[in-house]
């Protein structure tokens, strides 16, 4: 009796799991792994200008509206990033297995960094270099506070 | 005083950014920049044992006290050699750390802004090697010669805490520092640190 309990969780744990697995197959969790990973790294590439314009005594507005832009169109893009089964099991990522297990906490937290760029985005746009500066503070603390729980180190 | 805060601060900053604190670890790497500046001060208006001039010997004062020629007081001429390595190995890593930023974009050191992002990139993974093998190595060194001393029956570790050492009669004795002059040297060292913070103002951008 207990031998067939356990063969049937055993079953039903193996079919959860091919089921989760024919839900993304290897390839395109792999590609999804790469866009994200380019997306971020575009991301925080663009970080790196524009704080070096905001840092200056005059900024280059236009730089920093451009890479406003940048930022948004790829935090509206970042819903797509994260599907089951594209995190370290799959492959070489910075993104932890938490991600996974606190689905709905890291779904709000991605949700306010999206409002944030969307935010700052805006400001930049206005030209209102006080603003900009304001908004982009407030976008940097998204990012943190999603990495401080959600990122892991990632040599490459 | 100043080699127990470096330790303690060589630890944290260690321990900072390894566990999402680059904040904490770029502040105390500003207070290790401030603790260097001091000592490089105190080198030269310091106590006659903390002076440069006092402890850095030639390559003839070495030999000498490696075949038993040497009866000073405060670092050995050997000593002194590390002691210059591990400074100039800490400038360095201090030196990166200031103009470098984080992966993400989101930590830079406060003269990242003079440099260009390619600059502080590859000065971030320079800093990181450069501490795994020039600061690791200096600091396994430095503990295997306090190991090699106390096997061989002299603890360098006490006179540094007490002060206290068995002199040799032919030594000459340490000549304290003032404490106004150690006051101005720290005075002028978180100065230099406060400008730097600030992202050196006035040096061509």
């Amino acid at each position: 009796m207990r031998i067939r309990f356990m063969a049937a969780v055993a079953v039903v744990s193996l079919s959860a799991a091919g089921v989760a697995f024919a839900a993304l197959p290897k390839d395109k969790a792999l590609a999804i792994m790469h866009v994200r990973h380019e997306g971020m790294e575009k991301i925080g590439d663009t970080n790196k200008l524009i704080h070096r314009e905001l840092a200056s005594s005059s900024p280059f507005a236009p730089a920093v509206k451009s890479g406003a832009a940048t930022i948004a169109a790829l935090a509206k893009q970042s819903s797509g990033w994260f599907p089951a089964g594209t995190g370290p099991e799959m492959g070489k990522t910075g993104a932890k297995a938490e991600i996974w297990q606190n689905q709905k906490d890291f779904a709000a937290r991605l949700a306010v960094f999206q409002r944030a760029a969307v935010a700052f985005n805006t400001a930049a746009a206005s030209g209102d270099m006080t603003a900009t500066k304001a908004r982009y503070a407030d976008l940097i603390g998204t990012c943190n506070s999603c990495h401080d729980k959600y990122r892991m180190d990632m040599h490459h | 005083m100043v080699h127990w805060l470096l330790a303690g601060l060589i630890v944290f900053s260690w321990w900072s950014v390894h566990n999402h604190h680059t904040d904490w670890h770029i502040w105390s790497g500003i207070a290790i920049l401030t603790l260097l500046i001091f000592r490089l001060l105190w080198g030269f208006f310091g106590s006659s044992t903390a002076r440069w001039t006092g402890f850095i010997r030639g390559p003839r004062g070495v030999v000498d006290y490696l075949r038993g020629r040497w009866y000073g007081i405060g670092h050995t001429p050997l000593g002194a050699l590390s002691v210059v390595a591990m400074f100039l190995a800490l400038a360095v890593q201090v030196g990166l750390g200031l103009i470098a930023e984080d992966e993400d974009g989101l930590f830079f050191g406060p003269l990242s802004i003079l440099v260009s992002t390619d600059t502080s990139d590859w000065a971030r993974d320079l800093h990181e090697t450069w501490f795994e093998t020039a600061i690791l190595g200096l600091v396994g060194l430095h503990l295997a010669a306090i190991i090699f001393y106390r096997v061989r029956g002299k603890s360098l570790t006490r006179p540094m805490i007490t002060g206290d050492a068995a002199l040799d009669s032919r030594a000459q004795p340490m000549r304290p520092g003032k404490w106004w002059v150690a006051l101005i040297c720290l005075a002028v060292a978180l100065g230099i640190a406060r400008w730097v913070v600030a992202g050196a103002p006035g040096l061509p951008r």
